[in-house]
């Protein structure tokens, strides 16, 4: 009830402050740009001309799998930040403003709170998502080649553990700092750094959430859930109860 | 019986204590100013109780506290600047707190209606909060802080930053409040703490340096002062004459008016009419003066 209450304050507030709006045509822009312009490039240098005589343009044409793939490396490059920007202010934004004292005098279940306000950033991102990943499927079944609908939808809920995993984690920095500015600083910065850390002693942390996105280009390509990308979403999953649980506690104690 | 017990609480902030181990009760239905200067600690004591700070030392007991183990049921607060979220109407606000403090929704949207009837927001509740005046914020900071019907509303500066008339509104809906739960409010204004207040808490440096109604503090301090003013100035063997006195001590001379301490006022004031007569004083003023909350701070605080 009161979860349901806070949840759909979050709903209301994404609608008013257009969000609703903006974030998915963002994601959308992001999913379909690569598929894109790769496909007209060539038609448009020969087009625009001004290539020396007699040369060649020789830009391979990805298959299908790498084509969508395109989506998701934009997503990681440029729409981790879009929800970095939109998560930072979700709690340090009301501690920091003070809403907060208004908000919290009631008996708020600091639980509710932070967990309502964590599945509507979800909701909203994910939706975002699924648009823009969708708009990128859509392009590359008309410029590239088929690719089944079912491998989309597998490799999308794939991703979404990793989506899910970077909101959580800019969640959990909410609570520890109140200034947003930082909170978007920290929560990229943390990301790299399980990236960065990943990749090195990628032979030992095989189930690290850093890995998700290269399963996700692994799933395209194969077709098959290998018992490594199970591990790791469940590991992800793991991460992610854990984070909020502790975000509660650092809230519930904290020194407001 | 009390409505709330608070026992030796003191609170730090980084090894500065900035509430120093005070003690106090709360009795239902009165209003309780909660005096004292600028950083005085008052803002921090409310918190506390509002459970946003966790004391360093002491407890906090609500008489209820028994029904739920979290007191914010009991509680409405309006926190000295309160923020509210800008883009909602002020009824869609209030029925949203009203929610969070699990009423239903077609309660929270009746006692809304009712509740910024009461506080006069009634024309302006379809409007965006971000468009109200200070004012008008203050009077939906006290409507929410109502929503829940909390046994103990707790104000922090309600009327400090308003106009006159914002200051006169937000009073007299004190005064209306009161009938339904006890008030805890903080102030530095001398006036509004004597205006509609029972009781009086005065904080000074984290502690609490003096408690009790009004009347009974003024007891206390009783001064015996006596002032004496004159037309013009004041005639030169005033002091010598005044010396001569028994009883009286502390003069201080004014421009144009004399002000001492008398520990036996009925003698002192028959005495001195007479000197007056006799001497042909050119007197305007003979007046005993009553401890105003004003000389009870200074003294409290001067002390």
């Amino acid at each position: 009830m009161q979860w349901a209450v806070i949840f759909k304050k979050e709903m209301v507030e994404y609608a008013r402050n257009v969000k609703w709006i903006w974030v998915p045509m963002v994601f959308l822009l992001f999913g379909i740009m690569d598929q894109i312009t790769t496909y007209y490039l060539p038609k448009i240098l020969e087009s625009v001309g001004g290539m020396p005589e007699g040369a060649e343009l020789n830009i391979p044409i990805p298959d299908p799998p790498a084509a969508l793939y395109m989506s998701i490396s934009e997503f990681n490059m440029l729409g981790v930040m879009v929800i970095a920007l939109i998560s930072m202010g979700l709690i340090a934004g009301e501690l920091k403003s003070g809403v907060y004292e208004l908000v919290l005098s009631k008996p708020v279940k600091y639980s509710n709170y932070i967990t309502a306000k964590w599945a509507g950033l979800s909701l909203l991102v994910l939706s975002s998502v699924f648009l823009g990943y969708l708009g990128g499927w859509y392009y590359v079944n008309i410029l590239y080649g088929e690719l089944a609908f079912s491998t989309f939808i597998v490799s999308f809920l794939i991703y979404t553990m990793y989506i899910l995993f970077f909101i959580t984690i800019s969640v959990f920095v909410n609570t520890l700092v109140k200034n947003p500015g930082l909170v978007l600083f920290l929560s990229i910065a943390l990301l790299i750094a399980i990236t960065i850390i990943t990749r090195i002693f990628g032979h030992i942390l095989s189930w690290s959430p850093g890995h998700l996105s290269s399963y996700v280009n692994e799933y395209l390509h194969t077709g098959t859930m290998t018992g490594d990308m199970w591990a790791t979403m469940a590991t992800t999953l793991a991460i992610i109860v854990l984070l909020l649980f502790t975000a509660v506690t650092i809230l519930k104690n904290k020194e407001l | 019986m009390s409505l709330i017990e608070v026992k030796n609480l003191s609170k730090s902030f980084d090894g500065e204590d900035v509430v120093k181990g005070i003690t106090f009760e709360l009795t239902p239905g009165k209003c309780v100013a909660l005096l004292g200067p600028n950083g005085a600690g008052k803002t921090t004591t409310l918190r506390m109780l509002a459970g946003f700070s966790k004391p360093t030392n002491g407890t906090i007991t609500f008489d209820e506290q028994s029904l739920s183990s979290d007191i914010r049921n009991y509680i409405g607060y309006l926190p000295q600047f309160p923020v509210f979220h800008n883009w909602m109407s002020g009824k869609e606000f209030l029925i949203y707190v009203g929610q969070l403090s699990h009423l239903s929704k077609s309660e929270a949207d009746s006692r809304a209606d009712e509740l910024l009837d009461r506080v006069g927001l009634t024309d302006a509740k379809k409007q965006r909060i971000g468009k109200y005046s200070g004012g008008m914020k203050q009077r939906l900071g006290i409507a929410q802080a109502m929503m829940n019907r909390p046994k103990l509303i707790m104000l922090d500066e309600p009327v400090s930053a308003l106009d006159p008339i914002g200051r006169r509104e937000v009073l007299n809906l004190m005064r209306e409040i009161k009938k339904d739960a006890t008030i805890l409010f903080s102030t530095h204004i001398l006036n509004d703490a004597e205006e509609i207040s029972d009781e009086l808490l005065l904080l000074h440096h984290g502690e609490l340096v003096e408690q009790g109604s009004l009347d009974e503090l003024g007891n206390l301090y009783d001064s015996g002062k006596i002032i004496l003013a004159f037309q013009d100035n004041i005639p030169a063997d005033m002091e010598e004459k005044l010396n001569k006195l028994s009883h009286i001590t502390d003069i201080e001379f004014k421009k144009q008016s004399i002000e001492f301490i008398s520990s036996d006022v009925i003698a002192s004031r028959a005495e001195i009419l007479q000197l007056a007569v006799q001497n042909d004083w050119p007197l305007t003023k003979f007046e005993i003066a009553k401890t105003t909350l004003e000389d009870l701070f200074m003294k409290v605080v001067n002390q």
